[in-house]
């Protein structure tokens, strides 16, 4: 897979010529993709999907698509699809008309309109809703309007900027699933931005988890979550347990980190990183067992801070290797229902699902 | 394309700031300029203003300047252009006039000096200070509008000193109008709390009537209103006829051209201003903080002191800065049912533009009551959030 | 009044809000009442400005329209009226549009110089036009009279306008274009939709504004020029005669009927393009 539809080359981004909003900017999209822009608030996700839509300028580097540089294009020249977070849908229009808008603006005849419209309305399952104003309709409903709209006259790209961040929470789960399937279904290439990192891993193709104006890695979801590629993108997805030590022996695949009341644990090694230097061990919750888990694992005993309850599942908290804030999660899919507050109880993980990153000074 | 942009929108405003340049910016900066200049006597009287130009202000000028002031005030009296040299020299000492006319009457028959004849005449001709005012009035610029309006004038030599009392008339004017726009504003004020406070909570029907009978008069012109008031308020007008068929009072009151009708009539005039920026910010006050605060254990008019009235202030300073404002500028509606110790400034520029030709106090009044205004706008901007954004009507 | 605005339950009203609602009441009464009675004086039998009337007439409606002075009034009101509109809604339009797009500096003191007529005390303008229209040969005519009505209602176009303008929502522009509509596709297609409610109410105060004028009128209009406020004005100086009573109902059912408009155009607004925001009545 090596058709790029949009190149990013070292774009860089200042509004007001003082602050840097984007930092060198490299990013390819391929075609078919869907790629998710995942960070924190004010890390220039919108600004990157601004300046791709052609609503903001560069202040230097290069964006092209399908070969054909951008920098100077007026965004109504592009043929890129958008949907705002607000929707944006014309208040004055009926649905319709708004649907109708882009492909007047294409000069396509009255009855290839009427029939594309339909079509567009039926994908988004709003067909007998055409002739109402987007204030008579719901949330969800104007949504998909949006949706419709940036889709009907057939962009080869379509940018969401949070498109879903004004639903509740079944909506936007029910959203997600049907995004996904129109993009399956169209070949469209899709850029998508959110903050919801279960949004970003469940729907996309690849991920690029921004911070600070720098793409801090672009990647599957599941190298995204399993490996990330540093401290920022390993506290940033997904819950994690960070413990600060030394690195005390390595070879080139495991090492074993020294923490600082003398435990070891031995753990994947992430870049590289001599012994003695300052390192993160990144360790998931959910891969914490409860119990001894064979060769090859951690095992240490730990006492029982607190139990938090979720319903399907367990929380402890666990004072562990002079940490009193590490968490575990389990499903009682192994019977030890009957865990006490002040209890001590062995916890083991394997040494594959500990990685060892190096010590960022951040957050 | 920035600057396109900036063309285009040039462009645009352009054919405005020029219509609202040539038309209202250039008529009022020379209206105000009247205020300080001093053309009468050196446009109609020229040749007395170079001779005076060259007296030393020490003893009475040469008898070339007697003659010349005579020749020139005789012919431009002929053309019929001497009444405001007179009325300048008048406004500078009351009695120049008569003094003036007396000596141009009587110049026909003169022989030999017009110095010795005018001197004999009157004694005032001889008066170095007659003629150190007729020289001080050649111009081009002069204090005495603005002075005069606040109750001020030149000395002989020069020195401020307060007019006589008979003539000091404009701290009073400016007083009373101050006094009237006040107590207008604090009327206003205290009838419209309630009244905004109510319409806010009335279930939505009631507050659309409610709206509605505050808009009308909003709406309905100045002049009709005033007209109304007017004609309720006369000895046999309807008022007046309730009172004496309940027998509450034996003889028709007297109401119209009275202060009470003024108040009457302006707070008519003006409470909707006050109403529709308060409802507005009422309107908008969310009944949570008054929960919370009660939840915390406020009592009811704790509540309405710590909570609600400074969470609506915003709405009654727009409202009663707005009142203020237009009361300042009231001209018809004291006019017409005020009696003449009612009148207010603009009642005084209006006078002294059309009834008492004395165009320079007009416009000195005319730049103080801008001025007034002004640092009522200026506050308003500044205090007043939501002031830039609205207009007099809503 | 602290503990009425709690309603926490839906109980009988306290006496405290009992009299909150008399006051409001009698105010509301005291607003409209002046108002009301012109009606039944306009409609009196007899020649006396008296309540309650000997008897109703429409004698001086008659008279009202049988006058020629009535007549021109009205006739000039609306000239200058529909003139005033006209001139001030589109320069005052534009003006707004040019002030939304541009970028640069003094733009807060071109807005301040234009909307300077309507903070300006009304006698003092008319003093300076008196004397400026005068010096240019345009006192007593109806084009000083538009002239002056228009510095006078524009800056209420132009502020309306440019708060519609503000008030929108520049991701609709970004949608459009997005959608493939250049500039002036945009501007056409989904600008100035938006902003016809409040062009329309602009020109609606501008029509206010000049009808309800008479400061100005009492300066630069001779009696050729008079509209109807400066006859009514001349009307009530002279003799207080029953029509100028006819002439002020025909004058609030025009005022009640251009509120009605502005009315409609609101509720049309919030229905079809606002959504349900902090507009003021
Ligand atoms: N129009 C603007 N003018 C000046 N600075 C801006 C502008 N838009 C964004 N910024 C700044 O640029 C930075 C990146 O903003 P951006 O909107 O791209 O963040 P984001 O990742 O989309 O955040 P969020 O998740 O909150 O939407 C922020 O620091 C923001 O303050
Ligand atoms: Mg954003």
């Amino acid at each position: 897979m090596s058709d790029p539809i949009v190149v990013f080359d070292s774009i860089t981004k200042s509004y007001d010529g003082i602050n840097t909003v984007l930092h060198g900017l490299d990013l390819t999209i391929e075609r078919g993709e869907f790629v998710t822009l995942l960070g924190p608030s004010g890390s220039g996700k919108t600004t990157t999907l601004m300046i791709l839509a052609g609503f903001e300028d560069p202040s230097g580097g290069t964006i092209s698509l399908d070969g054909r540089l951008l920098n100077h294009v007026p965004a109504h020249q592009r043929g890129i699809g958008v949907v705002f977070q607000n929707y944006a849908l014309f208040p004055h229009m009926s649905v319709a008309g708004n649907l109708s808008f882009p492909l007047e603006m294409q000069g396509i005849g009255r009855a290839e309109r009427d029939q594309r419209i339909k079509a567009a309305l039926d994908m988004v399952k709003l067909g007998p809703l055409g002739e109402r104003r987007p204030s008579e309709l719901s949330g969800g409903q104007q949504q998909r309007v949006a949706l419709a709209r940036a889709l009907v006259f057939q962009p080869k790209l379509v940018l969401m900027d949070e498109p879903l961040g004004a639903l509740d929470k079944q909506l936007r789960e029910h959203m997600q699933i049907e995004i996904k399937h129109i993009h399956e279904q169209l070949g469209v290439t899709l850029v998508y931005v959110t903050h919801d990192q279960s949004e970003a891993l469940t729907m996309s193709d690849r991920v690029a988890v921004f911070n600070h104006g720098r793409i801090q890695q672009l990647a599957s979801p599941a190298t995204i979550y399993e490996e990330p590629a540093n401290a920022f993108v390993a506290s940033f997805i997904g819950e994690n347990n960070r413990l600060v030590g030394t690195i005390a022996t390595r070879d080139a695949t495991y090492c074993r980190m020294a923490l600082e009341d003398g435990t070891q644990i031995e753990a994947r090694l992430t870049g590289d990183l001599a012994i003695g230097s300052k390192a993160v061990l990144s360790l998931r919750p959910e891969r914490v067992m409860v119990g001894d888990s064979g060769p090859n694992a951690n095992t240490f005993n730990a006492r029982i801070e607190e139990l938090i309850y979720f319903g399907d599942h367990t929380k402890l908290r666990l004072s562990l290797g002079g940490s009193s804030g590490f968490m575990a999660r389990t499903s009682f899919k192994d019977g030890l229902r009957d865990l006490q507050r002040g209890a001590s109880i062995p916890v083991s993980w394997s040494r594959d699902c500990g990685r060892v990153l190096p010590f960022m000074e951040q957050e | 394309m920035m600057t396109r942009r900036n063309l285009l929108a040039a462009a645009l405003i352009a054919p405005l700031l020029l219509l609202v340049f040539v038309s209202f910016i250039v008529p009022l900066g020379a209206t105000l300029y009247r205020a300080v200049e001093d053309a009468e006597i050196s446009t109609i009287l020229p040749k007395t203003t170079a001779l005076l130009e060259q007296w030393n202000g020490e003893g009475v000028p040469s008898e070339q300047t007697y003659l010349s002031l005579m020749n020139e005030l005789r012919e431009a009296q002929e053309q019929q252009k001497a009444g405001p040299v007179l009325n300048r020299l008048n406004f500078e000492e009351t009695g120049l006039r008569s003094m003036l006319l007396q000596g141009l009457r009587a110049s026909g028959q003169f022989s030999g000096s017009y110095k010795q004849n005018l001197i004999a005449l009157n004694p005032r001709w001889g008066d170095p200070h007659f003629w150190g005012l007729v020289k001080r009035s050649t111009g081009p610029w002069t204090p005495l509008y603005f002075l005069r309006s606040v109750d001020l004038k030149l000395g002989p030599n020069g020195a401020v000193v307060p007019t006589a009392d008979e003539e000091a008339v404009f701290i009073k004017l400016f007083i009373r109008t101050f006094e009237i726009s006040l107590v207008v504003t604090l009327i206003c004020a205290v009838l419209a709390y309630p009244m905004a406070y109510t319409l806010s909570i009335l279930p939505q029907a009631w507050t659309n009537i409610g709206i509605m009978l505050v808009l009308i008069p909003f709406w309905t012109s100045i002049l009709v209103r005033t007209t109304a008031w007017f004609i309720i308020l006369q000895r046999e007008g309807p008022i007046n006829a309730l009172l004496l068929s309940l027998h509450l009072v034996e003889q028709p009151v007297t109401m119209i051209f009275t202060r009470f009708a003024v108040y009457l009539a302006m707070v008519h005039v003006l409470l909707p201003f006050a109403i529709l920026p308060l409802y507005s910010v009422m309107k908008g006050i969310k009944p949570d903080y008054m929960r919370a605060a009660a939840s915390l254990g406020a009592p009811g008019w704790r509540r309405f002191l710590r909570i609600y009235l400074p969470l609506s202030m915003p709405g009654v300073a727009s409202g009663a800065l707005m009142v203020f404002m237009l009361s300042v500028g009231f001209y018809i509606t004291p006019a017409l049912v005020g009696g003449s110790g009612d009148q207010m400034i603009s009642y005084f520029i209006a006078f002294f533009t059309n009834t008492s030709v004395n165009w320079g106090i007009a416009a000195a009044l005319a730049a103080l009551l801008m001025g007034m205004t002004g640092i009522l706008v200026a506050i308003a901007w500044l205090l007043v959030p939501g002031f830039r954004s609205g207009g007099v009507r809503v | 009044m602290g503990t009425a605005s709690i309603p926490l339950s839906r109980q009988r009203p306290s006496t405290g809000r009992l009299l909150l609602y008399a006051v409001t009441g009698v105010l509301l009464v005291f607003l409209v009442a002046p108002i009301a009675v012109v009606f039944p004086l306009s409609l009196s039998a007899g020649e006396l400005l008296v309540l309650p009337t000997p008897g109703y007439s429409w004698r001086w409606y008659a008279d009202f329209f049988n006058s020629q002075r009535w007549l021109l009034a009205t006739y000039n009101s609306f000239v200058v009226g529909i003139l005033t509109t006209l001139i001030a809604t589109t320069l005052g339009t534009l003006a707004a549009i040019g002030l939304y797009l541009g970028r640069f500096r003094g733009k807060a003191l071109i807005l301040a110089l234009l909307s300077l007529p309507m903070v300006t005390p009304v006698i003092v303008t008319a003093i300076a036009l008196y004397f400026s229209l005068s010096a240019v040969g345009l006192g007593s005519t109806l084009t000083g009279l538009v002239l002056a009505h228009t510095v006078l209602s524009v800056p209420y176009v132009l502020l309306t306008v440019l708060a519609s303008l503000q008030a929108f929502d520049p991701n609709l522009l970004r949608a459009a274009a997005s959608l493939g509509a250049n500039p002036v596709q945009s501007f056409y297609r989904v600008v100035l939709p938006l902003i016809t409610p409040a062009v329309a109410t602009g020109a609606l105060f501008a029509f206010a504004t000049s009808f309800d004028e008479l400061i100005v009128a009492l300066f630069i209009a001779s009696p050729d020029q008079f509209t109807l406020p400066r006859q009514m004005y001349a009307g009530i100086r002279e003799f207080l005669s029953p029509t100028i009573a006819a002439a002020a109902v025909l004058i609030i059912l025009l005022s009640v009927f251009l509120l009605m408009i502005n009315e409609a155009i609101r509720k049309h607004a919030i229905r079809h393009i606002l959504p349900p925001t902090d507009r003021m009545p």
